[in-house]
Protein backbone atom coordinates (compact mmCIF):
# COMPACT_ATOMS: atom_id res chain seq x y z
CA UNK A 1 0.00 0.00 0.00
CA UNK A 2 1.20 3.41 -0.17
CA UNK A 3 0.88 6.01 1.93
CA UNK A 4 -0.18 9.91 2.85
CA UNK A 5 3.29 10.86 4.62
CA UNK A 6 2.02 14.42 5.21
CA UNK A 7 -0.43 17.26 4.24
CA UNK A 8 0.59 21.18 3.97
CA UNK A 9 -1.81 24.11 3.54
CA UNK A 10 -1.05 27.23 2.16
CA UNK A 11 -2.08 30.75 0.90
CA UNK A 12 -2.11 30.68 -3.47
CA UNK A 13 -1.16 34.41 -3.43
CA UNK A 14 2.01 37.09 -2.66
CA UNK A 15 1.58 40.71 -3.09
CA UNK A 16 4.73 43.03 -3.78
CA UNK A 17 6.51 43.70 -0.15
CA UNK A 18 6.25 47.36 -0.59
CA UNK A 19 4.61 48.95 2.79
CA UNK A 20 4.01 45.10 4.26
CA UNK A 21 7.89 44.17 4.20
CA UNK A 22 8.31 42.29 7.60
CA UNK A 23 4.99 40.13 6.98
CA UNK A 24 6.04 40.14 3.62
CA UNK A 25 9.04 38.25 4.82
CA UNK A 26 7.75 35.80 6.88
CA UNK A 27 4.87 34.48 4.83
CA UNK A 28 7.95 34.10 2.24
CA UNK A 29 9.91 32.22 5.15
CA UNK A 30 6.29 29.90 5.90
CA UNK A 31 6.40 29.03 2.41
CA UNK A 32 9.67 28.40 1.96
CA UNK A 33 9.46 26.15 5.49
CA UNK A 34 6.87 24.17 3.66
CA UNK A 35 9.35 23.59 0.30
CA UNK A 36 11.48 21.91 3.12
CA UNK A 37 8.86 19.93 4.91
CA UNK A 38 8.09 18.63 1.75
CA UNK A 39 11.62 18.02 0.49
CA UNK A 40 11.81 16.34 3.61
CA UNK A 41 9.29 13.99 3.14
CA UNK A 42 10.68 12.83 -0.23
CA UNK A 43 7.43 12.06 -1.83
CA UNK A 44 6.86 10.40 -5.11
CA UNK A 45 3.96 12.16 -5.78
CA UNK A 46 2.26 15.57 -4.62
CA UNK A 47 -1.51 15.65 -4.93
CA UNK A 48 -2.55 19.53 -5.50
CA UNK A 49 -5.88 20.71 -4.52
CA UNK A 50 -7.27 23.81 -5.10
CA UNK A 51 -9.04 26.22 -7.53
CA UNK A 52 -9.23 27.62 -11.11
CA UNK A 53 -10.50 31.03 -10.90
CA UNK A 54 -12.50 31.33 -14.30
CA UNK A 55 -9.73 30.59 -16.53
CA UNK A 56 -9.80 27.31 -17.78
CA UNK A 57 -13.32 26.60 -16.42
CA UNK A 58 -15.78 29.12 -16.93
CA UNK A 59 -20.02 29.29 -15.56
CA UNK A 60 -20.82 28.08 -19.41
CA UNK A 61 -20.21 24.70 -17.13
CA UNK A 62 -19.67 25.22 -13.73
CA UNK A 63 -17.46 22.00 -12.69
CA UNK A 64 -16.64 21.66 -8.72
CA UNK A 65 -15.20 18.49 -8.52
CA UNK A 66 -12.20 17.50 -10.72
CA UNK A 67 -9.32 15.77 -11.58
CA UNK A 68 -6.57 16.44 -13.90
CA UNK A 69 -5.67 13.08 -15.40
CA UNK A 70 -3.24 14.67 -17.88
CA UNK A 71 0.35 13.38 -18.78
CA UNK A 72 1.49 17.49 -18.27
CA UNK A 73 0.57 20.53 -17.69
CA UNK A 74 1.79 23.79 -18.71
CA UNK A 75 0.78 26.51 -16.37
CA UNK A 76 -1.35 30.09 -17.45
CA UNK A 77 1.40 32.38 -16.48
CA UNK A 78 -0.69 34.65 -14.09
CA UNK A 79 -0.18 36.28 -10.91
CA UNK A 80 3.77 36.81 -11.94
CA UNK A 81 4.30 33.00 -11.77
CA UNK A 82 6.15 32.19 -15.05
CA UNK A 83 4.92 29.90 -17.38
CA UNK A 84 5.93 26.75 -16.73
CA UNK A 85 5.61 23.00 -17.56
CA UNK A 86 5.44 20.23 -15.12
CA UNK A 87 4.69 16.40 -15.26
CA UNK A 88 1.21 14.79 -14.04
CA UNK A 89 0.25 11.38 -13.31
CA UNK A 90 -2.01 9.45 -15.47
CA UNK A 91 -2.52 5.96 -13.53
CA UNK A 92 -3.02 7.45 -9.94
CA UNK A 93 -5.48 10.03 -11.31
CA UNK A 94 -7.60 8.50 -13.59
CA UNK A 95 -7.09 5.23 -10.59
CA UNK A 96 -8.20 7.41 -8.29
CA UNK A 97 -11.14 9.11 -10.42
CA UNK A 98 -12.51 5.18 -10.59
CA UNK A 99 -12.08 4.21 -7.05
CA UNK A 100 -14.05 7.67 -6.01
CA UNK A 101 -16.78 6.85 -8.32
CA UNK A 102 -17.30 3.57 -6.12
CA UNK A 103 -17.03 5.60 -3.23
CA UNK A 104 -19.97 8.01 -4.46
CA UNK A 105 -17.91 10.84 -5.59
CA UNK A 106 -18.49 11.17 -9.65
CA UNK A 107 -15.59 13.39 -10.15
CA UNK A 108 -14.93 15.09 -13.49
CA UNK A 109 -12.12 13.94 -15.51
CA UNK A 110 -9.88 16.69 -17.05
CA UNK A 111 -7.10 16.45 -20.07
CA UNK A 112 -6.81 20.00 -20.73
CA UNK A 113 -6.52 22.62 -18.13
CA UNK A 114 -3.89 25.34 -17.57
CA UNK A 115 -3.36 25.68 -14.14
CA UNK A 116 -3.29 29.32 -13.04
CA UNK A 117 -1.54 31.12 -9.97
CA UNK A 118 -3.95 29.14 -7.73
CA UNK A 119 -2.24 25.83 -8.49
CA UNK A 120 1.35 27.59 -10.44
CA UNK A 121 2.53 29.60 -7.29
CA UNK A 122 1.81 26.50 -4.30
CA UNK A 123 3.47 24.22 -7.00
CA UNK A 124 6.34 26.64 -7.55
CA UNK A 125 6.94 26.68 -3.70
CA UNK A 126 6.80 22.32 -3.00
CA UNK A 127 8.89 21.53 -6.35
CA UNK A 128 10.59 24.39 -8.19
CA UNK A 129 12.04 21.94 -10.02
CA UNK A 130 9.50 19.98 -11.41
CA UNK A 131 11.10 17.12 -10.28
CA UNK A 132 7.90 15.51 -8.78
CA UNK A 133 4.73 14.34 -10.28
CA UNK A 134 2.12 16.69 -9.37
CA UNK A 135 -2.09 15.07 -9.90
CA UNK A 136 -4.50 18.49 -9.38
CA UNK A 137 -7.40 18.13 -7.93
CA UNK A 138 -10.01 20.92 -8.50
CA UNK A 139 -12.09 22.44 -5.81
CA UNK A 140 -13.67 24.73 -7.56
CA UNK A 141 -14.98 27.34 -4.67
CA UNK A 142 -15.52 29.77 -6.41
CA UNK A 143 -18.21 28.09 -8.82
CA UNK A 144 -21.79 29.75 -7.55
CA UNK A 145 -22.78 27.10 -5.84
CA UNK A 146 -19.63 25.39 -4.48
CA UNK A 147 -19.02 22.02 -2.63
CA UNK A 148 -19.45 21.72 0.83
CA UNK A 149 -16.90 21.21 3.60
CA UNK A 150 -17.91 18.27 4.26
CA UNK A 151 -17.97 17.04 1.12
CA UNK A 152 -14.48 17.82 0.12
CA UNK A 153 -13.23 16.34 3.59
CA UNK A 154 -15.00 12.89 2.64
CA UNK A 155 -12.95 13.59 -0.60
CA UNK A 156 -9.53 13.05 1.01
CA UNK A 157 -10.40 10.33 3.21
CA UNK A 158 -11.42 8.82 -0.51
CA UNK A 159 -8.04 9.97 -1.30
CA UNK A 160 -6.39 7.97 1.44
CA UNK A 161 -8.42 5.03 1.03
CA UNK A 162 -7.38 4.75 -2.63
CA UNK A 163 -3.75 5.58 -1.91
CA UNK A 164 -4.01 2.84 0.33
CA UNK A 165 -5.46 0.45 -0.96
CA UNK A 166 -4.82 0.56 -4.49
CA UNK A 167 -1.33 2.20 -5.15
CA UNK A 168 2.22 0.13 -5.00
CA UNK A 169 3.67 -0.07 -1.68
CA UNK A 170 6.36 1.90 -0.82
CA UNK A 171 4.72 5.33 -2.94
CA UNK A 172 4.95 8.40 -0.99
CA UNK A 173 2.32 11.02 -1.06
CA UNK A 174 1.94 14.46 -0.10
CA UNK A 175 -1.12 15.88 -0.42
CA UNK A 176 -1.09 20.06 -0.70
CA UNK A 177 -4.17 22.12 -0.16
CA UNK A 178 -4.19 25.80 -1.44
CA UNK A 179 -5.93 28.77 -1.12
CA UNK A 180 -6.95 31.04 1.59
CA UNK A 181 -7.59 32.84 4.51
CA UNK A 182 -10.12 35.04 4.87
CA UNK A 183 -10.77 37.79 1.65
CA UNK A 184 -13.77 39.06 0.33
CA UNK A 185 -12.76 39.51 -3.56
CA UNK A 186 -14.44 42.51 -5.19
CA UNK A 187 -17.29 42.26 -3.29
CA UNK A 188 -18.15 45.50 -0.93
CA UNK A 189 -16.24 43.95 2.11
CA UNK A 190 -12.97 43.84 -0.01
CA UNK A 191 -9.91 44.70 2.40
CA UNK A 192 -11.70 43.04 5.38
CA UNK A 193 -9.26 40.20 7.04
CA UNK A 194 -11.40 37.95 9.82
CA UNK A 195 -7.86 36.96 11.73
CA UNK A 196 -9.87 35.64 14.33
CA UNK A 197 -11.39 33.39 12.39
CA UNK A 198 -8.55 32.32 10.41
CA UNK A 199 -6.08 31.91 13.29
CA UNK A 200 -9.49 29.35 15.09
CA UNK A 201 -9.57 27.44 11.85
CA UNK A 202 -5.70 27.23 11.63
CA UNK A 203 -5.24 25.97 15.40
CA UNK A 204 -8.46 23.64 15.03
CA UNK A 205 -6.10 21.78 11.47
CA UNK A 206 -3.08 21.68 13.60
CA UNK A 207 -4.88 19.73 16.79
CA UNK A 208 -6.65 17.11 14.81
CA UNK A 209 -10.10 19.01 15.11
CA UNK A 210 -10.25 19.65 11.28
CA UNK A 211 -13.96 17.03 11.31
CA UNK A 212 -15.45 20.39 13.51
CA UNK A 213 -15.00 22.60 10.12
CA UNK A 214 -15.45 19.90 7.96
CA UNK A 215 -18.91 20.22 9.69
CA UNK A 216 -19.27 24.14 8.69
CA UNK A 217 -21.60 25.09 5.84
CA UNK A 218 -20.62 26.47 2.44
CA UNK A 219 -22.44 29.51 3.62
CA UNK A 220 -21.10 29.34 7.17
CA UNK A 221 -17.20 29.86 5.76
CA UNK A 222 -18.27 32.38 3.14
CA UNK A 223 -20.10 34.31 5.57
CA UNK A 224 -16.84 34.66 8.28
CA UNK A 225 -14.03 34.57 6.05
CA UNK A 226 -15.63 35.58 2.40
CA UNK A 227 -15.44 34.63 -0.86
CA UNK A 228 -11.90 34.00 -1.28
CA UNK A 229 -12.57 32.00 2.50
CA UNK A 230 -14.13 29.34 0.80
CA UNK A 231 -10.78 28.02 -0.76
CA UNK A 232 -10.30 26.79 2.44
CA UNK A 233 -12.03 23.96 1.51
CA UNK A 234 -8.98 22.77 0.00
CA UNK A 235 -7.33 23.03 3.14
CA UNK A 236 -9.91 20.55 4.29
CA UNK A 237 -10.03 18.27 1.13
CA UNK A 238 -6.27 17.90 2.50
CA UNK A 239 -7.35 17.12 6.33
CA UNK A 240 -9.27 14.63 5.38
CA UNK A 241 -6.30 12.65 3.99
CA UNK A 242 -4.32 13.03 7.30
CA UNK A 243 -7.57 12.23 9.93
CA UNK A 244 -5.37 11.35 12.46
CA UNK A 245 -2.94 13.81 12.21
CA UNK A 246 -1.43 16.59 14.36
CA UNK A 247 0.48 19.57 12.77
CA UNK A 248 1.81 23.06 13.25
CA UNK A 249 1.34 26.52 12.22
CA UNK A 250 3.92 27.45 9.56
CA UNK A 251 2.81 31.64 9.20
CA UNK A 252 -0.06 33.34 9.71
CA UNK A 253 -0.10 37.09 8.69
CA UNK A 254 -3.16 39.31 8.32
CA UNK A 255 -2.34 41.42 5.69
CA UNK A 256 -5.37 43.85 4.58
CA UNK A 257 -2.70 45.35 1.86
CA UNK A 258 -2.73 42.28 -0.11
CA UNK A 259 -6.99 42.20 1.01
CA UNK A 260 -6.28 38.70 2.51
CA UNK A 261 -5.16 36.56 5.55
CA UNK A 262 -2.45 34.51 4.76
CA UNK A 263 -1.30 31.23 6.50
CA UNK A 264 -0.07 27.70 6.48
CA UNK A 265 0.34 24.44 7.98
CA UNK A 266 1.84 21.19 8.02
CA UNK A 267 -0.24 18.16 9.18
CA UNK A 268 1.27 15.11 10.01
CA UNK A 269 0.21 11.70 10.20
CA UNK A 270 0.80 9.39 12.68
CA UNK A 271 2.74 6.58 10.76
CA UNK A 272 4.75 9.55 9.68
CA UNK A 273 5.95 10.82 13.09
CA UNK A 274 6.30 7.42 14.34
CA UNK B 1 -25.46 39.30 -3.71
CA UNK B 2 -27.37 39.37 -6.72
CA UNK B 3 -25.92 38.00 -9.94
CA UNK B 4 -25.73 39.60 -13.12
CA UNK B 5 -27.55 38.01 -16.12
CA UNK B 6 -25.73 35.33 -18.27
CA UNK B 7 -25.49 37.65 -21.29
CA UNK B 8 -23.27 39.64 -19.16
CA UNK B 9 -20.98 36.70 -17.79
CA UNK B 10 -20.85 35.27 -22.02
CA UNK B 11 -19.65 38.15 -23.01
CA UNK B 12 -16.84 38.47 -20.96
CA UNK B 13 -16.15 34.72 -20.93
CA UNK B 14 -16.04 34.64 -24.61
CA UNK B 15 -13.56 37.82 -24.99
CA UNK B 16 -11.37 36.39 -22.81
CA UNK B 17 -10.78 33.00 -25.11
CA UNK B 18 -11.07 35.74 -28.49
CA UNK B 19 -7.67 38.03 -28.18
CA UNK B 20 -9.07 39.89 -31.66
CA UNK B 21 -12.09 40.59 -29.89
CA UNK B 22 -10.74 41.76 -26.99
CA UNK B 23 -8.57 43.66 -28.77
CA UNK B 24 -11.68 45.25 -30.42
CA UNK B 25 -13.44 46.00 -26.97
CA UNK B 26 -10.91 47.77 -25.93
CA UNK B 27 -11.10 50.09 -28.43
CA UNK B 28 -14.85 49.94 -28.75
CA UNK B 29 -17.13 48.35 -26.22
CA UNK B 30 -20.32 49.40 -28.29
CA UNK B 31 -20.27 46.94 -31.09
CA UNK B 32 -20.15 43.71 -28.56
CA UNK B 33 -22.78 45.40 -25.98
CA UNK B 34 -25.07 45.60 -28.81
CA UNK B 35 -24.27 41.88 -30.19
CA UNK B 36 -25.02 40.51 -26.32
CA UNK B 37 -28.09 42.39 -26.50
CA UNK B 38 -27.59 44.17 -23.08
CA UNK B 39 -30.03 46.40 -21.90
CA UNK B 40 -29.46 50.49 -21.70
CA UNK B 41 -28.75 50.36 -18.16
CA UNK B 42 -26.49 47.09 -17.93
CA UNK B 43 -24.38 49.77 -20.85
CA UNK B 44 -24.35 52.06 -18.31
CA UNK B 45 -23.07 50.23 -15.44
CA UNK B 46 -20.72 48.06 -17.80
CA UNK B 47 -19.23 51.32 -19.29
CA UNK B 48 -18.99 53.02 -15.50
CA UNK B 49 -16.90 49.75 -15.06
CA UNK B 50 -16.20 50.84 -11.17
CA UNK B 51 -16.52 48.03 -8.33
CA UNK B 52 -19.88 49.39 -7.44
CA UNK B 53 -20.93 49.30 -11.04
CA UNK B 54 -19.72 45.93 -11.40
CA UNK B 55 -21.14 44.55 -7.73
CA UNK B 56 -24.14 45.96 -8.38
CA UNK B 57 -24.64 44.44 -12.03
CA UNK B 58 -23.86 40.96 -10.20
CA UNK B 59 -20.58 39.96 -12.09
CA UNK B 60 -18.99 36.99 -10.63
CA UNK B 61 -15.47 38.59 -8.73
CA UNK B 62 -13.08 36.38 -10.85
CA UNK B 63 -15.15 37.46 -14.15
CA UNK B 64 -15.20 41.45 -12.77
CA UNK B 65 -11.32 41.21 -12.19
CA UNK B 66 -10.91 39.93 -16.13
CA UNK B 67 -13.64 42.99 -17.21
CA UNK B 68 -11.05 45.30 -15.84
CA UNK B 69 -8.40 44.07 -18.00
CA UNK B 70 -10.63 43.35 -20.86
CA UNK B 71 -11.46 47.12 -20.63
CA UNK B 72 -7.73 48.67 -19.93
CA UNK B 73 -5.32 45.94 -20.86
CA UNK B 74 -2.23 46.04 -19.06
CA UNK B 75 0.86 46.03 -21.31
CA UNK B 76 2.90 43.04 -22.25
CA UNK B 77 5.36 42.23 -20.20
CA UNK B 78 6.96 39.42 -18.91
CA UNK B 79 6.48 38.31 -15.26
CA UNK B 80 9.57 38.89 -13.99
CA UNK B 81 9.80 42.62 -15.33
CA UNK B 82 7.59 43.78 -12.67
CA UNK B 83 4.58 41.35 -11.83
CA UNK B 84 3.45 40.51 -8.38
CA UNK B 85 6.01 38.02 -7.63
CA UNK B 86 8.78 40.05 -8.59
CA UNK B 87 10.58 40.45 -4.95
CA UNK B 88 9.89 36.45 -4.46
CA UNK B 89 11.06 35.13 -7.50
CA UNK B 90 14.44 34.28 -7.28
CA UNK B 91 14.15 32.37 -3.83
CA UNK B 92 10.79 30.82 -5.09
CA UNK B 93 12.43 29.57 -8.22
CA UNK B 94 15.65 27.33 -8.38
CA UNK B 95 18.22 28.21 -10.61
Amino acid sequence: MGRIVGGFATSHVLFPPAGVEAQAERVLQGMLAIRERIRALDPDLIVLAGSDHLNTFSLAMQVTLAVGVADAYTTLGDGGAPVATFAGHRAFAEGFVRFAAGRDFDLVQVEEVRPDHGMAIPRMIADPANRIPVVPVYINANMPTPPSPGRCYRLGGVLKEFVEAERPADERVVVLGAGGLSHWLCLPEQGRVASAFDEDFIARMISGRASELAALSAEDILNASGNGGLELTAWLFMAGGAPDAVGEKLYYEAIPEWISGMGGVSLIPRETRA
Amino acid sequence: MTRAPYRIHKLIQDLMRDPAGAAAFARDPEPAFEAYGLTDEEKALLRDGSAAALHRLGVHPNLQMKYGRLRNPPPAAGASAGGPLAAYLDRLMEH
